[in-house]
């Protein structure tokens, strides 16, 4: 449908995830957070002792509404390229790997540090003006600016 | 079991909106760090809009939750270090790898396979972490749970709604 094909209208797209964060919660009070679904997943897997969490079953759902899109879109096409990324740092598995690995390492370790990530403070816990959501939202949203600005032009290729 | 379900039809939901609103390309991402392309923040302040006029009404209402008839509520969190410095940390990743948990998720669904590099850098993170926390715990006087992973933080948890 080329309707999924195009990206969502922004204002769309804003009040669909407000929505999601809404209704997660008056179903449940279900926390929005991708990436406590992932610790909760890891956790799961280490010890399997009865049915997992329905974070886990949010981080599968994720995965699975990413096939469900393609499914839409027409675009499933499973592949390692990725455009954007090659455009800075070059084409190239290696690249990818030590690159996105090294990222994911960060992304991984930092978040869990402070608790949340771009869904569960950004949109979550901004939403809910916790102070701590905020502070982690300025910062990580800070830092992630400086380096895209100011580091990432020093070692990429492109800019 | 209601949950459970719940988790996952609101996962899907997720996934497919992640990939719709184009959150799992890297030029999306890097456009708006780059201060190329405004989506990401125009969407951001509608989201954020939407969500604390949604929750304020539910909770002026009284409203309860679906599952289990429990006042919809949440808690703030106090600022602390880990905030800051875990944020810092997750920043940099995010502004390197032009993508973050969620979206590797949806891009794992939707072929994207490079995400699998991403994916497992997380997972080890996420792990190294835990690892790091059971260390604190052990010199602290504190027995970690046997297979190594912390058996309770050692403050009260950063996350808004206890992420960890």
């Amino acid at each position: 449908m080329q309707f999924f094909a195009e990206q969502c209208p922004f204002y769309l797209a804003g009040i669909l995830m407000g929505l999601l964060v809404v209704g997660m919660r008056w179903t449940g009070n279900l926390h929005l957070g991708a990436l406590g679904s992932f610790v909760a997943t890891q956790g799961f897997i280490a010890r399997p002792t009865g049915a997992p969490s329905w974070r886990v079953l949010f981080l599968v759902g994720t995965a699975g509404g990413g096939l469900l899109y393609g499914l839409a879109a027409g675009d499933l096409h499973p592949t390692f390229a990725n455009a954007g990324f090659e455009a800075v740092f070059g084409a190239g598995l290696a690249t990818k790997m030590v690159i996105l690995g090294s990222a994911g390492l960060l992304i991984g370790f930092g978040a869990r540090m402070a608790g949340g990530c771009t869904s569960g403070h950004g949109i979550c816990g901004v939403a809910q003006l916790s102070p701590g959501s905020v502070v982690s939202t300025a910062t990580f949203v800070g830092t992630a600016i400086v380096v895209a600005n100011l580091v990432l032009p020093l070692f990429a290729r492109g800019s | 079991m209601k949950t459970r379900v719940a988790g996952l039809l609101f996962g899907i939901g997720f996934g497919f909106w992640l990939c719709w609103a184009g959150f799992t390309r890297y030029e999306v991402i890097l456009g708006a760090l780059r201060f190329r392309d405004p989506y990401l923040w125009m969407m951001f302040g509608t989201a954020v809009v939407t969500a604390t006029l949604g929750l304020r009404l539910l909770r002026r209402s009284r409203a309860t939750t679906f599952l289990d008839r429990q006042p919809v509520t949440w808690s703030p969190v106090p600022v602390q270090r880990a905030h800051l410095v875990g944020s810092a940390i997750f920043g940099v990743g995010w502004a390197v790898a032009g993508t973050c948990p969620g979206p590797v998720a949806a891009q794992l669904g939707h072929g994207q396979l490079a995400a699998l590099f991403t994916g497992a850098g997380i997972w080890l993170g996420i792990w190294l972490r835990g690892r790091v926390v059971a260390r604190e715990l052990i010199d602290g006087g504190e027995p970690a749970a046997a297979d190594g992973a912390p058996a309770r933080a050692p403050r009260p948890s950063p996350g808004a709604c206890a992420e960890a």
